[in-house]
């Protein structure tokens, strides 16, 4: 008994491998712990600062208009005046001639004809009236005063147009700025065949018109917020109020005020700072262009989130399954959009397996393939110098290259360099014998795969994985697609967005929510908003 | 980032369609490959689907009788609850024998999963190699708590059952029916001589006396148990019916992974893979991962509740210790006599936890649990 | 803390090199698939000789030879060396043991063979003559490359000669298997049988039939069965084709082929087999003995008939017809029937099949020996043929 016990404690190298399985796990998660401390200090120490913020904007009556005219001109001029595009124009007000100042930003007030009715207004204006009667007759929509100087002159920068008049203790902001914008085009990013094809511009005001456009509701609303510390942008968070959970629309409102930025160039900056995990590869915000899109994603319950300047808006929370819903799967009828769906699963799938498997097969397990199909593979890959993974290495780098080649040219040429990148260099490689042809097959499909996938930033993160992917099957072969699966699957499974796993509605199963996931049931029977984003109304009708 | 954490509670709690599934996922491991042969060498006649099916009905009552035990103490797993009943200290000794259980049982099934692969997939590749990765990616799942693998579970078992039936189905070409005539040819003592190996490949049920504390609605737990049972004593007795059914008890007694054996004796030349092993090798080794990560959790969750130990630490102690357990049988006779070995001391604990506890429980706390209400 | 830290990156970056990955990789190209696979009695090719007389010979006894048949030979550059060279090399070698053989196969050639995509296995019957077909397919069974889907296959002549056929663009082992596809058109081809059911069936001792392969002029014939009986694993003689298709009438694996007899004229009368169902019912008879009653139904069509004045559509002609045909059939099963019984004294139709389910009591007495049980038995024909059409034609 007791010898049978000592035959089989097991040698000394066993009991080092047990040292060293029990080390690395240790270390990676010390590292993992750190790097996250590191992102919480950051965001800590964030809402610090914009606290202070906070008692600053309302510390501000240090600067005050004075009722002085002279001594409100001199520090406008000492604020701004420096800058050659700012132009003062005084004049006097009305009968009594009331000493008054028009200060705006050239080429943000175009419309002259405004100005014109507005310095017509003015100079016949009787005096008398306190500023808040002026307001009432100016002919703008969105004419307001302000006591604080700071305010004042940071408007005017803005493009605001704005006027200062003797005896009074408040500016007037008169018109807003309208400045260039572009116009309304196709989103780019996500163009369908079917369905509107209006997209966000970076106007802040024009995107919310257009969310609202969408549809007569009481229940859209939209708050504001500043970001940036050194330059401030308009951030807006919209939602259907009688749907949205509450608890959710707090989360989101906490993260935002808890931005701490220097400036809020687009809101992929925004999308980082406010996300779960900035570790994980998946995204946990989406971005679309699309106002219908938008509109959708509130109807289930989320919250968009627009940012100044940019077309992109977010949508919160999401979900695995909804990086592969296009809104053409609603428009078309249940049947098509149901297979165009899964078409696109299966695609995700690929774009993400395929150069694995195929180094899993041609390396490790030619006994996994038909005979048929080994003895072509043979045949084509004799002569070919380099291991599988080297190979599908060399072709999938240049593809990636290729496509951001792609990018960045002007559109006459893109087209045409995809041409000559993709069938030249891969007829050529096959020709020279640096690759086989059966690989280019199943590079070009992986990579076309990858363009079917509707949210672009979810195709990077594909690509991505992929490589990981080729990593883990050269060196353990089929079994280490397998953990390699298994560790996306279990990343996935921790994974959370604004509190909502990440894996819904895939697990749990919940039958009511798999009406819209790999199949698009008809539209009568998706009567109920998901379940997984807890709203305040479960039922469409 | 944000502490708030409002919206939805990360509480450790699973619906009962999880439960099903994660109950499920820890009994369909290793037998799905073994189990045609184990039963058939005891059996010797073709009625081995019999002894699949009443084993599974005598793991149900089981289930049953855990079941109820846990029930009368609402909120607490076995761990909790064995100290509250039979004291303390001697509380702990069993526990800690179930602990045992569990991490012998997941080194267990590690070996197989690494026996099967160094012979199909990897020839040639240091045991280390397989195992150790696996286990570090059960720890990475394992840390995430029960609803991560909850969901982990519902990812693959889908896939595991499609792959499944795809494969029996094509591999009904080769059923004959003759295969498993006559029907109690040699009576019923060959079908009780089975059962003996048919319990062994549900051990793995006493995972039911922990998920039951962390279900979401306790009410539910009979059913969700008991569909959680159903499917693998269902999915095996697809096997044995295939397995036998196709191959004859005789090449299934000599096989010594007969499942697999029956995948690859056929090829459909012109379908997309011509060769069947591969993707049920695929299926049965994320199988095997939901397994092994089941016993992980419960070993740790054991350890940490029954000592009050901190749960991350306890799964980084586990790992080594499961590792070694992987490399102590030194060959797959060994590894095979393990399971074995398993199958018995799982009777032994079924008497120990759940009759025992539940007589002691009945005696102490007569008419029920009015004493610990949360 | 920190150098403990740095301890432990550089013990994995260690492991990392000095073990890093791959260690299974192996490119499918540098391997050489063998698609099918022949077994002789051991006898030294003229190679090998020749090696042997310039010291390349080991210590063995040449009790098996084995010849591999590897494909592609050489693809080369796509299709200029095509139809010139053949696409299939053959490498024998003689030797004790398979595995050894195979190992020393890798002495002479550039790259590894696997056995993953081995289709047929041809065994010579004269090898099988003196060794249990157990200990021949032992290695086959046991490899982790071999899949049990292997089929097996009996050659009455030098089984490494069925491996080599005429057409230069065919490789032998794949039109061998391929042949057997062609079993719904007549069953003289029986069932393939597999590496599985060879384990099955050798575990549980019964006899069985292998199909036979013979070659005339660089070209192949399947041609009847050689029978293996069962408890010593040996070759002990072979059944003539229409034996072949009576067992696969008799045990319900075929329902094709032709039954083809003579009328009163000497013509010939062709009957093509739709549909056939054999039942067996088993019972002990008065002297101990078993009594098999084997009901044999089919259904077909004239196909051919080549007499003249004949008048198919008659009532009388049918009844003439199916009366001509049953007694063929009978005649033919009758033959088989002493072969098994009397000539051989093995069960290879798989009457025990029957004895086990029906009466499995008394097949735990007769179990052990079988076949001599089964030669006593008595057996019933019950032969019912009919004919459903005439084919397109009424006269």
């Amino acid at each position: 008994m007791l010898s049978s016990i000592k035959s089989h404690i097991p040698g000394w190298e066993v009991f080092f491998q047990a040292l060293l399985t029990l080390a690395v796990p240790i270390v990676i998660y010390r590292i993992y712990a750190a790097l996250n401390t590191l992102a919480k200090d950051k965001s800590g120490s964030a809402e610090g600062v914009s606290q202070t913020t906070y008692s600053g904007t309302e510390e501000l009556p240090d600067h005050p208009f004075s009722r002085d005219y002279d001594n409100n001109m001199n520090r406008v001029r000492e604020a701004i005046g420096a800058n050659s595009d700012v132009i003062i124009r005084e004049l006097a007000v009305g009968d009594s001639e009331v000493r008054a100042a028009l200060v705006f930003v050239k080429g943000m007030q175009e419309d002259q004809l405004l100005k014109i009715q507005i310095m017509q207004m003015l100079l016949e204006a009787p005096f008398g009236q306190s500023i808040s009667n002026l307001i009432d007759r100016i002919p703008t929509n969105s004419a307001h005063t302000t006591s604080s100087m700071d305010e004042f002159t940071q408007s005017i920068l803005f493009g605001y147009m704005a006027l200062i008049i003797d005896g009074h203790s408040e500016g007037l902001l008169i018109n807003p700025p309208c400045g260039p914008s572009r116009d309304i085009t196709e989103p780019l990013s996500e163009s369908l065949l079917r369905g509107s094809r209006v997209g966000f511009t970076e106007e802040l005001n024009m995107n919310t018109a257009m969310i609202r456009k969408q549809g007569l509701t009481g229940n859209l609303q939209i708050r504001s917020y500043r970001v940036g510390d050194t330059i401030q942008k308009e951030l807006a968070i919209v939602y259907l109020n009688d749907i949205v959970n509450p608890d959710l629309l707090k989360e989101v409102h906490a993260r935002i005020e808890s931005i701490k930025i220097d400036f809020a160039a687009e809101s992929g900056s925004i999308e980082q700072l406010i996300e779960d995990n900035y570790l994980s590869p998946f995204q946990q915000a989406q971005n679309t262009e699309r106002p219908d899109r938008v509109i959708a994603a509130l109807l289930e319950g989320k919250i968009a989130i627009l940012l100044d300047g940019t077309p992109f808006a977010l949508i919160v929370p999401v979900t695995f399954s909804m990086l592969l819903q296009s809104p053409e799967d609603y428009f078309e009828r249940w049947l098509p959009g149901t297979l165009l769906r899964m078409l696109r699963f299966l695609a995700a799938f690929i774009a993400v397996m395929a150069p694995s498997l195929y180094i899993s097969f041609i390396s490790f397990h030619p006994g996994l393939i038909p005979t048929e199909l080994a003895l072509t593979i043979i045949e084509t890959r004799q002569g070919v110098p380099f291991p599988a993974l080297i190979e599908v290495m060399i072709l999938e780098i240049s593809i990636e290259i290729l496509r951001e080649a792609g990018i960045r040219l002007p559109k006459p040429i893109g087209p045409a360099m995809g041409i000559v990148g993709g069938l030249v260099i891969g007829e050529a490689a096959v020709q020279a014998g640096i690759v086989s042809p059966f690989l280019v097959i199943v590079v070009a499909v992986t990579a076309i795969s990858s363009f079917s996938i509707p949210v672009y930033s979810a195709g990077i993160t594909l690509r991505m994985l992929r490589f990981v992917a080729m990593l883990f099957a050269a060196i353990l072969g089929m079994y280490g697609t397998i953990l390699f699966f298994l560790l996306v699957c279990c990343h996935l499974s921790k994974l959370k967005s604004f509190g909502v796993p990440y894996l819904t509605p895939i697990t749990p199963y919940r039958l009511s929510d798999w009406k819209d996931f790999f199949v698009r049931m008809p539209i009568f029977l998706m009567n109920r908003r998901p379940k997984l984003m807890k709203t305040k109304q479960n039922k469409r009708r | 980032m944000s502490v708030s954490r409002s919206f939805v509670e990360p509480n450790d709690k699973i619906t009962s369609s999880q439960a099903a599934i994660v109950l499920n996922n820890t009994m369909l491991g290793a037998g799905i490959l073994t189990l045609p042969r184990s039963v058939s060498e005891s059996v010797k006649t073709p009625d081995s689907w019999i002894s699949v099916l009443v084993g599974g009905i005598i793991v149900m009552l089981v289930v049953v009788i855990m079941l109820k035990l846990s029930l009368r103490f609402p909120g607490k797993t076995v761990f909790q609850y064995t100290q509250t009943i039979i004291g303390r200290y001697p509380g702990m000794v069993w526990c800690l024998m179930l602990i045992l259980y569990y991490v012998v049982i997941a080194g267990f099934e590690i070996r197989a999963m690494a026996e099967v692969t160094l012979f199909y997939l990897l020839e040639g590749t240091p045991i280390w190699a397989i195992t150790i990765p696996f286990i570090w990616l059960g720890a990475y799942l394992v840390l995430g708590g029960i609803n991560s693998i909850a969901r982990v579970f519902q990812i693959v078992f889908p896939i595991s059952l499609f792959i499944l039936i795809v494969s029996y189905l094509l591999s009904l070409r080769l059923f004959q029916i003759d295969n498993l005539r006559p029907v109690l040819g040699d009576g019923i003592y060959p079908v009780i001589q089975g059962l003996k190996s048919t319990v062994l490949v549900y051990s793995g049920c006493e995972v039911v006396m922990t998920l039951v504390a962390q279900l979401e609605h306790p009410k539910q737990a009979l059913k969700a148990m008991l569909t959680g049972i159903s499917i693998p004593v269902g999915l095996y007795f697809i096997t044995i019916i295939m397995v036998i059914g196709g191959l004859s008890v005789d090449s299934a007694v000599t096989s010594t992974w007969p499942t697999i054996d029956l995948v690859r004796s056929f090829e459909i030349t012109g379908f997309l893979f011509e060769r069947f092993e591969f993707p049920l090798l695929v299926i049965w080794l994320m199988q095997m991962f939901c397994n092994y990560c089941s016993f992980f959790y419960n070993s740790s969750l054991g350890l940490s509740q029954v000592f009050n130990l901190s749960y991350k630490g306890v799964i980084f102690a586990l790992v080594p210790v499961i590792f070694i357990v992987t490399m102590i049988p030194k060959n797959i006779n060994e590894v095979f006599e393990l399971g074995d070995s398993i199958g018995y001391s799982s009777i032994l604990l079924f008497l120990l936890f759940p009759v025992t506890l539940s007589l002691i429980a009945l005696m102490r706390f007569k008419g029920g649990i009015q004493y610990e209400k949360p | 803390m920190r150098s403990l830290k740095l301890v432990f990156m550089l013990l994995m970056v260690m492991v990392v090199i000095t073990q890093s990955g791959c260690w299974s990789s192996n490119e499918i190209e540098d391997l050489a698939i063998y698609a099918g696979m022949a077994l002789d009695e051991g006898e030294i090719s003229t190679t090998e000789r020749e090696f042997e007389e310039k010291g390349g010979a080991y210590s063995k006894q040449n009790k098996i030879t084995a010849t591999v048949q590897i494909v592609p030979l050489k693809a080369g550059s796509k299709g200029e060396v095509m139809g010139k060279t053949s696409p299939y090399t053959n490498i024998t070698g003689a030797g004790d043991s398979i595995l050894e053989i195979f190992r020393q196969f890798s002495l002479r050639m550039n790259k590894p063979i696997i056995g993953h995509h081995l289709k047929i296995i041809v065994i010579s019957s004269q090898l099988l003559q003196h060794r249990s077909i157990k200990q021949i397919t032992d290695f086959m069974l046991r490899d982790n490359d071999i899949r049990p889907s292997v089929k097996i296959f009996l050659s009455s002549e030098k089984a490494m000669q069925t491996l080599t056929t005429k057409t230069p663009d065919e490789v032998p082992s794949f039109y061998i298997n391929d042949i057997v596809q062609n079993q719904f058109r007549t069953s003289k081809i029986m069932d393939p049988v597999l590496m599985t059911d060879l384990d099955a069936l050798m575990h549980s001792k019964q006899s069985f039939i292998l199909q036979n392969i013979i070659r005339a002029k660089k070209q192949i014939e399947f041609s009847g069965a050689g029978i293996i009986k069962g408890d010593s694993g040996k070759w002990i003689g072979t059944l003539t084709q229409e034996d072949v298709e009576c067992i696969n009438w008799l045990t319900n694996a075929g329902s094709s082929g032709v039954i083809k007899t003579k009328n009163e004229q000497d013509e010939t009368m062709s009957y093509e087999i739709k549909e056939m169902k054999t039942r067996v019912r088993v019972n002990r008879g008065g002297d101990d003995r078993l009594v098999f009653q084997v009901r044999i139904e089919g259904k077909g069509r004239i196909s051919e008939d080549w007499s003249v004045e004949d008048n198919p559509a008659s009532d009388a002609y049918q009844t003439k017809a199916e009366k001509l045909f049953r007694e063929k059939l009978t005649s033919m099963m009758e033959h088989l029937l002493s072969a098994m019984q009397s000539r051989y004294k093995v069960d290879v139709a798989m009457f025990g099949e029957a004895v086990r389910i029906q009466k499995p009591h008394i097949w735990k007495e007769v179990k052990a020996n079988w076949d001599d049980t089964f030669s006593k038995s008595r057996i019933n024909l019950n032969i019912d043929l009919q004919i459903t059409e005439f084919g397109s034609t009424t006269k």
